[in-house]
């Protein structure tokens, strides 16, 4: 998208404010509106109400991580890696945001670390592979320890046991 | 929120007749912020698991101006069968006007400063940052109803004004366009 000087035409459209209509006020109506404190309560309610389901969820996702990596591994062919590694950070992606919406920060951290490490590179060389399988291995730990906050004993002993991974690795 | 201001309304919206698309790929997500969007008092919520499923809701229901339009799109930015960008770029090209002038909120986790430039050049509304959360999806609602932007086509670019009309720019000023060079389009009633 270009963001440079702008010599050329431009056109402007004003648009009539149907929503606000729909949302029980008038066309010109330039009044700021709310929504029902009790209903934003109950949506929250709601959302708070899924946590239930977040070790499921999170099983389920992280099985599909691990099962994609060996894939992967056996994979013979650039084009099928490069799907497959698409799966695959999706995959870590879905781990963060459902674990960030549940606020256990300690597995969104380590998702975003797996997200972001895999979205830099094709995954070729056996310190990139290494990298990745202490990204499972903490995953998979955090999982089975039930540890939510990023901080606490439990939680740096794991977040050290992954940056020595990836540090020796990087060498 | 309650109104604290004498602008505001005394009573809350009546968000019932209002019909959200969701696309998201994640179901759990998915199912997450339909339900809340529905405590919201939201009735009708359709969810989509990715961009080919948006497209063909939006053509099912936004072919012609109706009260049954989908009003408001919820899109994440990231997803496995096409990003957030693909569905903007769409929207924003086609030729049907309530698609093509459609809110879409980009909901992602991912903010850096380079994912908002890039939504907004590509045409989004809002920007909701996630976690998703019941007084952050009430908050960018809101702002889809009450502070709408006009409508911008420029060279490069097509959506709404990336610069709050409420807001003082503060920047390198880039738009040379004298008023004659300014067409405006008033919509009206029909």
């Amino acid at each position: 998208m270009n963001n440079s000087s702008e010599t050329e035409k431009i056109k402007i459209w004003y648009r009539l404010n149907f929503l606000k209509m729909k949302a029980g006020g008038d066309l010109n109506d330039e009044s700021v509106g709310y929504i029902a404190p009790l209903a934003v309560r109950q949506a929250q309610a709601v959302i708070n109400d899924q946590e239930k389901h977040y070790y499921d969820e999170t099983e389920a996702l992280i099985q599909n991580l691990e099962q994609t990596w060996s894939q992967i591994l056996e994979s013979e062919s650039e084009a099928d890696t490069e799907i497959l590694q698409r799966i695959f950070i999706n995959y870590a992606h879905n781990v963060k945001d459902v674990a960030r919406t549940f606020q256990y920060d300690l597995m969104a951290d380590f998702g975003e670390s797996l997200y972001n490490f895999c979205t830099k590179m094709t995954i070729r060389t056996d310190a990139q592979k290494a990298i990745i399988e202490a990204h499972l291995k903490v995953i998979r730990m955090t999982f089975k320890t039930h540890i939510k906050e990023s901080i606490g004993e439990q939680a740096e002993e794991l977040k050290s046991l992954l940056k020595i991974a990836i540090e020796k690795h990087l060498q | 929120m309650e109104p604290s201001d004498p602008n505001s309304r005394t009573d809350p919206y009546d968000l019932s007749f209002f019909k959200v698309l969701i696309v998201e790929d994640s179901q759990f997500i998915r199912s997450i912020i339909a339900s809340a969007l529905k405590a919201m008092g939201i009735n009708q919520v359709f969810a989509v698991h990715n961009i080919a499923e948006a497209k063909q809701k939006l053509l099912q229901y936004n072919a012609a101006k109706s009260s049954h339009n989908i009003d408001v799109v919820i899109t994440d930015w990231l997803m496995p069968e096409g990003d957030g960008s693909e569905l903007l770029s769409w929207i924003r090209s086609h030729k049907i006007d309530v698609i093509q002038f459609l809110p879409v909120i980009v909901c992602s986790a991912y903010t850096s400063e380079d994912l908002v430039n890039k939504a907004r050049n590509y045409g989004a509304t809002e920007i909701l940052v996630k976690p998703v959360s019941a007084q952050k999806l009430a908050n960018r609602i809101l702002y889809v109803i009450d502070k709408p932007r006009p409508f911008i086509q420029a060279p490069g670019f097509f959506g709404p004004d990336r610069r709050r009309k409420n807001e003082k720019y503060i920047g390198e000023e880039r738009r040379k366009t004298s008023a004659s060079d300014i067409e405006e389009d008033h919509e009206q009633l029909e």
